[in-house]
């Protein structure tokens, strides 16, 4: 009897979750951006084709769940910040290269074309970088710093992302070693992040917080973070580092076991046109404040676009990254 | 009224099996083994498995390995666990954390439980409607909601009621306590009130009776009585503080104090993911747990006592006198701090432009509000979908708590002892690394990959994973509530000739009906704001309302983050305070049905 009721149970379960069927989409996107549900939405009212976005939430976790789906992955098409991370999932093979004739189809600007990886590994779909978000409540004008080397006046107050949870914050501190030295640097750093309770946070919004409302007068955080929270009326500004900055690419990768491949051509194609671009705007949170990469697109306003880039040697910058990160997690997490 | 053991007459009879191997019989038996092996294999499959898989991941850390997967057997991944001198500090802070939160969180849910229950205390009502409303609160939201007051730049600071040397020591271990004891004591309460209302009070008469002095009767005669659901509170708090994330990512995060949980997150949030280092992680944390179930389990090495027979009245409450004053300004303050200033500070947050303008005047703002009241936004379609999904796994998860309990209570306490280990052990998972061991099953376990139902990226996985995540409350609640019955009530009907499924329904369940009630409203509310399963198993049809609301905090939107929260927990307050209001209205009154007249 308890038996019979168990199995009674048991396809009572199944029958109420199958009667919510999943309709298959024509493009399955993992995502961790603000804009990429408004443009699934205006590929989907362009196209007729239907996008499923799962965005499970930090990078990190797409990552993650990325890594558990392993040689079976459900996605398509997934869109990250970080140019390393997807250079890795390609040379597992977890990405396919991107086709060259779609990068050829998109009009690339010069700094566009220079984020193409040579592995083919992702798209640039646009372009961020790392600033110091400045408290002008906290900091008087005269006193603003200017470069990496300015923060030693500012010891025990600087709050910073930890390079392991964050690709971005990685992305940072391989740039930072290479605009300063390696030894130089990490003695900067020994002498600014005095307080590990402000250095090893985990996301940019946790960045703002400590800025914002913390112990922390300035944050080493995404430039695109500081315009859209500069939009919303809080008292930050963005400095750009004197030593200068590295680019930090918006990636799109295609699956390797993709079966929709003709839809994410479409998919790409729309994302690197006009309306595309124009979708990627819509919007007042932190990606929609990104740098355009697609001749003819302008940046939103109030976001800063002539940056003095300096190209990251990626070698360098994956060869020491176990090395580093263990480093900065040693001497700044808590 | 004697209190009655396992052992016995009634439990000798119900081992016995007159009848001989005639077909029947054979068919019976079959029918026998398959009721608890159906059960086990669900607990099997909803806990069991995904835990095993993430485990042994510990000791064969390529075993998901995307180039090539090996079964290759290694000690080092727990070698270097116990190696690393950042491992073993957050073992230690994690261990000093559940400790002292589990001994802070038992006294004031117990406390609040007795007053409750026991006292006739002025606005009973209030302040026995507070715990749930607490379990309402999503402990990201709560631990958010403090940082926002305690922070140095924060509103209690802006107010200028906040020594600089609290908000020092709010974001350590003294904060750490302080929340989480504000945020569990609803759970100690839970339990320790629902062994009270089975206490009765015949055996307190009968000791008054004799002229024994009410804290005589509480130390020796109730508190014993109580003492299992005293350590099934303390273990479940432990095993909660264990595994919590909430309050992990946030507060601990922000202070000197590193914990497990956040070590297994940050290794499973990368490309590639660290399978061996969280997999040794997740290990060291069940063991941990296991360790305290096996450590009470060898403390009390006597049989629980059994005490709801048909004689069972209900207890009378106690009159305070002028104590009662003290007692209600102590509960007040709780649920002030508990309650009020934190759901004060997420509307507060809600109901502002800016963090940084903070109290000014031209800081406030409904645009906030008004986006999360819009109909038809990705907002709404989340929270009606984590309603769907929560009403479901309510259903799921209490009955098969209340199947699972029928069945243990009738086994062995060895066989109780591990489905209780197993559950808490559950518990103590983080549901981030359940979430994960979901995946492994159900997307990469050949086999189980291509089961339609339940499917990876299905909203039936993602109820599954919620199922799982919540049982382990159903089954602490409702197993607490039915180890009181005596087996003379279900023995009678068995000799009436009454089956298994019968005296289940018609003898068990209005008995323990209130915990069911409980326990389900309790999955309800959890599962709501359930949020490492919401993001782990995220629906290709679309996010949960937690996914939702995290992504916006993550995305510094946090005002639009607490307007959302703040529908979602009056939804789904209203809802249960709806059902609640149902169940009172039409619930069997206990002694009506007790004596086995009705089972014929």
């Amino acid at each position: 009897m308890l038996t019979k009721t168990i199995a009674g149970l048991a396809l009572s379960v199944a029958v109420t979750c199958a009667a919510a069927p999943a309709f298959s989409a024509d493009l399955v996107l993992y995502d961790a951006l603000d804009f990429s549900g408004k443009v699934a939405k205006a590929f989907e009212a362009k196209t007729g084709l239907k996008v499923d976005v799962v965005e499970p939430g930090s990078t990190g976790e797409v990552l993650g769940k990325i890594a558990a789906e392993g040689n079976n992955p459900q996605f398509d098409i997934v869109w990250l910040d970080g140019s390393a991370v997807m250079e890795r999932m390609a040379s597992d093979h977890v990405l396919q290269p991107i086709p060259g004739d779609v990068y050829d189809k998109a009009a690339f600007t010069d700094f566009g074309k220079s984020l193409i990886p040579a592995s083919h590994a992702f798209l640039p779909t646009g372009a961020s970088t790392t600033a110091l978000e400045v408290n002008t409540k906290k900091v008087p004008a005269d006193k603003t710093p200017k470069s990496w080397a300015d923060l030693a006046h500012f010891a025990g107050t600087v709050a910073a992302k930890d390079p392991n949870l964050s690709g971005p914050a990685y992305q940072w501190l391989a740039g930072f070693f290479q605009t300063n030295g390696l030894d130089a640097g990490k003695d900067l750093l020994g002498k600014v992040l005095t307080v590990k309770s402000l250095s090893g946070l985990s996301s940019g919004g946790k960045v703002n917080t400590a800025v914002l409302t913390g112990n922390a007068s300035v944050g080493i955080n995404q430039d695109s973070a500081i315009f859209a929270k500069i939009a919303g009326g809080e008292p930050v500004i963005a400095v750009y580092p004197t030593e200068g900055s590295i680019a930090l690419p918006q990636g799109l990768g295609i699956s390797a076991k993709t079966t929709h491949m003709d839809a994410a051509r479409k998919f790409i194609d729309f994302v690197t046109s006009a309306e595309g671009q124009a979708a990627m705007q819509d919007g007042d949170d932190t990606d929609f404040f990104f740098m355009p990469v697609i001749t003819g697109v302008k940046a939103k306003p109030g976001r800063q676009t002539d940056v003095a880039f300096v190209h990251l040697d990626d070698k360098v910058a994956s060869a020491h990254e176990t090395e580093w990160k263990q480093w900065y997690k040693d001497h700044f997490v808590p | 009224m004697t209190v009655l053991h396992h052992e016995g007459a009634a439990a000798f009879a119900r081992g016995s099996n007159s009848r001989g191997l005639s077909p029947n019989g054979l068919l019976a038996f079959i029918g026998r083994l398959c009721g608890p092996m159906a059960i086990y294999a669900v607990f099997f499959l909803l806990i069991g498995l995904p835990l095993a898989l993430v485990l042994i991941q510990s000791v064969m850390p390529r075993l998901f390995d995307v180039q090539a997967g090996s079964t290759a057997f290694s000690l080092e991944p727990l070698a270097h666990a116990f190696a690393s001198p950042r491992i073993l500090q957050s073992i230690l802070n994690s261990l000093e954390l559940a400790a002292t939160v589990a001994v802070t969180t038992t006294a004031l849910g117990g406390a609040f439980a007795v007053l409750v229950q026991r006292c006739n205390v002025p606005l009973r009502g209030v302040i026995a409607v507070t715990p749930w409303l607490v379990f309402l609160t999503p402990s990201y939201l709560k631990a958010l909601a403090w940082v926002l007051l305690m922070s140095s730049g924060g509103y209690l600071a802006q107010l200028g009621i906040l020594p600089q040397a609290w908000s020092d020591a709010f974001f350590g271990l003294e904060g750490l306590v302080f929340v989480h004891t504000l945020g569990l004591f609803p759970l100690a309460s839970f339990i320790i009130a629902s062994a009270l209302a089975g206490l009765g009070s015949e055996l307190e008469d009968a000791a008054r009776l004799y002229g024994s002095s009410p804290l005589r009767i509480w130390l020796r005669i109730n508190g014993p009585l109580l003492a299992p659901a005293i350590a099934l509170s303390i273990i479940a708090t432990f095993a909660e503080v264990l595994s919590d994330f909430g309050l992990a990512s946030t507060i601990a995060r922000t202070s000197n104090f590193g914990v497990l949980t956040y070590g297994i997150y940050s290794a499973t949030s990368d490309y590639p993911v660290d399978f061996a280092s969280a997999g040794a992680q997740a290990l060291i944390l069940l063991a941990l747990v296991l360790l305290v179930v096996l450590a009470d389990r060898m403390l009390r090495r006597r049989a629980d006592p059994r005490l709801i027979s048909g004689r069972a009245r209900p207890a009378h409450r106690y009159e305070l006198g002028l104590w009662r004053w003290p007692a209600t300004i102590a509960a007040l303050a709780v649920v002030f701090l508990a309650l009020v200033l934190p759901l004060l500070a997420v509307a507060i947050r809600a109901l502002s432009q800016t963090l940084g303008q903070g109290l000014d005047r031209s800081n406030f703002t409904l645009v906030n509000v008004q986006t999360a009241l819009s109909l038809g936004t990705a907002a709404n379609q989340g929270l009606l979908r984590s309603l769907g999904y929560a009403g479901l796994t309510a259903i799921i998860a209490s009955g098969i708590a209340l199947l699972l309990s029928a069945r243990l209570d009738r086994s062995n306490s060895l066989m109780r002892t591990i489905a209780i280990g197993l559950s808490l052990g559950a518990v103590a998972i983080p549901g981030i690394v359940l979430g994960f061991g979901y995946i492994l099953v159900w997307n990469r376990l050949p086999g189980f990959r291509d089961w339609p139902f339940p499917h990876y990226g299905d909203g039936s996985l993602l109820v599954t994973g919620y199922v799982a995540a919540a049982l382990p409350y159903c089954l602490v609640v409702i197993l607490s509530a039915i180890g009181q019955l005596a087996p003379s009530l279900t023995d009678a009907a068995r000799l009436q000739g009454a089956g298994a499924m019968r005296r289940l329904l018609a003898i068990t369940l209005p008995l323990v009906f209130l915990s069911v009630v409980t326990a389900f409203l309790l999955t309800f509310i959890r599962t709501v704001f359930e949020l490492p399963m919401s993001q782990m198993l995220i629906p290709l049809s679309g996010p949960a309302a937690p996914t939702l609301i995290l992504k916006l905090f993550s995305h510094d939107q946090d005002g639009l983050a607490c307007a959302i929260a703040l529908m979602a927990m009056a939804v789904a307050g209203g809802g249960a305070a709806a059902a609640w209001m149902l169940v009172r209205r039409f619930m069997p009154k206990r002694g009506s049905n007790t004596r086995g007249d009705n089972v014929k």
